[in-house]
């Protein structure tokens, strides 16, 4: 199912990232102080520069931004799996936020910018035992 | 705004396929430096100052090998790839207007074959910060990260597979008259370029930039120093280099998305120089992918996004008879991919009248680095 190889390379989450690859929801930033959203997560909040954070989850539904299909293998690891589709998805809950996905299991000509997508999650576990949850994407 | 600097020598080394220098990278950097120094007809003890970007040739070492005398000024700019060139000519216009040195030579070498290729990625493990939200989805090239941006605008404004072709062509056209040229000698079809393969969708083979090896260098002084010159002084009419707010949040979150982080660039400059893109007569515009070359071209204010169509087609952009010829000794794409330098080195050209595809009377003359990188640069030459 995963575009990808097995053992590609997966987050190493982060104080600020860890709700996002954990929690298997949309998590997006939101500042603790102004309540302004942001993505990816920053160390600082873009609007106030409060540096607490709350992570809510949004609809995991969201809007097909851009893609792009990558014919050529930029490391060797990946050339069994070119061509392969990275997405760019507007989030409906907020438009303004992106977030770059793959679309597992659909063929590549199927993709459209426009298309309704919702959000999955690809449980991978990590070399130290950790277990990141990464958003994908499919067609709704 | 036009500061106390100009442009008095320009100079490279031979560009070479990747892998194709005999040369280190140090040496073609040294190649450049000496051949733009004695272009000025100045020597070696005249240069007090050196400036860059993303180069690994540091200053302390160029002036020890090349017998500089004392070093008075050193900097290279922040933020990604080419989009430096035009902002370290700024940065050298600056210096020397502010007195901190009267002699600076701006350069980038740049071997491929030698140090890692810009087209291709390590293989990452664990990944933090930005890169734990593309390379976990294969997101890791520059032409990646510009055919993601392309791709939206192409949809926004109705852009062409054949617009992005013109690019090429054109860049490949101009290269035939330039015997420094890498593509010298080989021209390209417009069926050839639809015919190449991809390499990440909406760039064929031909929208991407080479991987090169080579080094080119322009000398920048002060106006009254350039008086004991070779040539009549290039000055520096403006440059600006900068990006909106929020205008570089990472992985495509930016407010102003898809963009070629030119539009605060492009506002600056022609702010700064008193005149606008209609006063222009030739312009080269850095060419990592076509995409953002044509981002570029409307964010500079030479068209709006729907008009890019038109204001690309019918030899529009070609030598001689072009309204706004660009990449006029072939650009990245055809002459050489040294970073972008080559098309500063050129802009300079084009007010000297030294140009394999001269265009007529230029008074103004533009070079635009980097689109689709931020912060944005450009910088425009006039005559002296």
């Amino acid at each position: 199912m995963s575009v990808l190889p097995e053992d590609w390379a997966l987050p190493a989450p982060t104080a600020i990232t860890e709700a996002w690859f954990t929690s298997r929801t949309i998590a997006v930033q939101t500042c603790a102080e102004c309540g302004s959203r942001q993505h990816p997560p920053e160390e600082l909040c873009h609007r106030c520069g409060a540096m607490s954070f709350t992570y809510p989850a949004l609809s995991p539904n969201g809007t097909l931004h851009s893609y792009t299909v990558a014919h050529y293998a930029v490391n060797r690891a990946l050339a069994p799996h070119v061509p392969y589709a990275v997405v760019l998805v507007s989030l409906d809950d907020a438009p303004e936020l992106r977030v770059i996905g793959n679309m597992p299991g659909v063929p590549i000509e199927d993709i459209r910018i426009g298309m309704p997508v919702v959000a999955i999650w690809e449980e991978h576990h990590a070399d130290d035992a950790s277990v990141v949850h990464l958003p994908q994407w499919q067609p709704r | 705004m036009r500061g106390a600097a100009v442009v008095v020598g320009v100079g490279e080394s031979a560009y070479y396929k990747r892998g194709g220098a005999t040369e280190s990278e140090f040496q073609l950097a040294c190649t450049a430096i000496r051949r733009a120094v004695a272009d000025a007809g100045l020597t070696m003890a005249d240069v007090d100052g050196f400036t860059s970007y993303m180069d690994r040739n540091e200053p302390v070492r160029l002036s020890a090998a090349l017998g500089v005398g004392d070093l008075n000024f050193t900097a290279q700019t922040f933020g990604g790839g080419g989009n430096g060139a035009a902002a370290a000519v700024t940065l050298a216009d600056a210096a020397i207007s502010a007195g901190y040195a009267e002699t600076i030579v701006v350069f980038r070498a740049l071997a491929q074959g030698q140090f890692h290729r810009y087209g291709q990625a390590g293989r990452p493990r664990r990944t933090r910060g930005a890169g734990a939200f593309t390379a976990p989805y294969g997101m890791l090239s520059a032409a990646q990260t510009c055919a993601m941006q392309t791709m939206r605008y192409m949809h926004e404004h109705g852009v062409t597979q054949d617009s992005l072709a013109e690019i090429v062509l054109t860049c490949f056209e101009h290269a035939q008259r330039n015997p420094r040229a890498i593509r010298y000698g080989t021209p390209l079809t417009r069926e050839e370029y639809h015919a190449s393969r991809w390499i990440a969708e909406p760039f064929h083979l031909y929208d991407c930039c080479p991987e090169n090896d080579g080094a080119a260098a322009i000398v920048v002084t002060t106006a009254e120093r350039a008086r004991d010159c070779a040539k009549a002084p290039v000055s520096i009419v403006a440059g600006a280099h900068g990006l909106e707010h929020r205008g570089g949040v990472a992985a495509f979150s930016y407010p102003g998305f898809p963009t070629a982080y030119h539009r605060h660039v492009g506002e600056q400059l022609w702010a700064r120089a008193g005149v606008g893109p209609q006063d222009v007569q030739v312009a080269q515009f850095y060419e990592n992918f076509t995409g953002p070359v044509l981002m570029a071209i409307a964010e500079m204010g030479f068209c709006e996004p729907g008009e890019l169509n038109d204001f690309v087609a019918d030899g529009n952009i070609r030598w001689p008879n072009g309204r706004l010829p660009i990449n006029t000794a072939g650009g990245n794409l055809g002459e050489g991919y040294i970073h972008g330098f080559g098309n500063v080195v050129e802009a300079v050209r084009q007010v000297r009248g030294e140009s394999t595809c001269q265009v007529e009377n230029v008074e103004l003359s533009l070079s635009v680095s980097g689109p689709g990188y931020a912060p944005g640069s450009a910088v425009l030459f006039g005559r002296g």
